[in-house]
């Protein structure tokens, strides 16, 4: 059961506070219509060459991608994941069992998730931006007394 | 019976006869337990909360994997986790209720969550369920629970900041209310010295 014309529509959501959490959260879900018309067929999913489990959900008649990343080394920017029906994902395998570049293989779509990076805390903490300015002002009032004493 | 020699003993309970019918009983035996390679699917089922703390109206994300440790395919595998009411929590991320066709013998498929609580408190977060069919032609699904969390304290929002925001207003005004006996004493000094100062040149101009 191939698709004919497909197009995908997806909405993503990635966690943005990093600063409770152990791993960063990347979900994309997507539907997918072959002419015009709701699909339900098997779909297999890849991103960056890691193989993701492609879910369904009946309610609201579409797929559901997850995957997560350490808090600190998570990535940010544009994640493309590569859509592929039954023939394509095969086609996939069979091109890395032979050393082949996969990138060979016409994915059936492409789903965009941007993850546009989580907060991870301030840079310098508050407390320690005010120790360093309350030294300022003492090392700038020693000195000029000390110019003036000279 | 005799062959080159080597003769059977076909007397008393050792007959023609019985010898056929051990024979039959062992093959019979083999046949059925010999066949292990068609084990049905069994699914093994964790939930695990990702975060170091739970805070009211934060994320939540919580990953559920399933491995499957039987011979054959897992078929029209439903998760459903029903332990997070609506009223007690948002999703916003991924669905609570999900369908995965099939998990292959021995490789396993992971879903994540991401919700909000929008209440705080102690919660205890139990399993999440699953239902499968063992096989192919299997005529009831299994029933699975997941592994439990166990019990959770979401934090209050305002407790949650007083720890960890950086105070940046509260910083300021300290600036603020610290300044008068700074720049006070600093000012008196630094008009006295441009006074001074001016003076002295004047003096060298003459």
């Amino acid at each position: 059961s191939t698709c004919s014309s497909p197009s995908l529509s997806s909405t993503s959501f990635t966690t943005q506070d990093g600063t409770i959490l152990t791993n960063i959260a990347y979900v994309s879900q997507f539907k997918l219509t072959c002419d015009g018309e709701v699909a339900d067929i098997p779909l297999y999913a890849e991103v960056g060459g890691k193989p993701l489990s492609v879910v369904k959900s009946k309610e609201t008649n579409s797929y559901v991608v997850s995957w997560l990343e350490e808090t600190k080394k998570a990535p940010r920017g544009n994640f493309e994941i590569k859509v592929y029906d039954d023939e394509g994902y095969a086609a996939v395998r069979k091109a890395q069992r032979n050393g082949e570049d996969t990138s060979s293989v016409q994915p059936l779509g492409v789903v965009i998730l941007n993850h546009p990076g989580a907060y991870n805390g301030p840079w310098i903490n508050s407390e320690l931006a005010a120790v360093i300015v309350a030294f300022g002002v003492l090392y700038y009032a020693l000195t000029t007394k000390t110019k003036l004493e000279a | 019976m005799c062959i080159n020699k080597n003769c059977l003993n076909l007397t008393g309970p050792f007959t023609m006869d019985n010898w056929l019918k051990i024979c039959l009983v062992v093959v019979f035996a083999v046949a059925t337990t010999g066949n292990e390679e068609a084990s049905p699917a069994k699914l093994l089922f964790s939930k695990q909360i990702l975060n170091k703390y739970i805070v009211e109206g934060m994320d939540i994300v919580i990953k559920y994997s399933l491995f499957n440790v039987g011979g054959t395919a897992a078929l029209d595998v439903q998760v459903a986790d029903n332990t997070f009411g609506p009223q007690d929590f948002d999703v916003v991320g991924g669905q609570l209720k999900v369908t995965i066709d099939r998990i292959p013998p021995g490789s396993n498929a992971t879903h994540v969550v991401v919700i909000r609580p929008s209440k705080f408190g102690y919660f205890n977060f139990t399993a999440a369920e699953v239902t499968y069919l063992p096989s192919e032609d299997a005529a009831e699904a299994l029933v699975g629970l997941s592994s439990e969390p166990g019990q959770g304290a979401i934090v209050p929002f305002k407790e949650y900041d007083r720890k960890f925001s950086p105070h940046l207003l509260d910083w300021l005004s300290f600036a603020v209310m610290s300044m008068p006996s700074l720049v006070l004493p600093f000012a008196l000094w630094y008009s006295s010295k441009t006074k001074y100062e001016a003076i002295l040149t004047q003096k060298k101009d003459k």
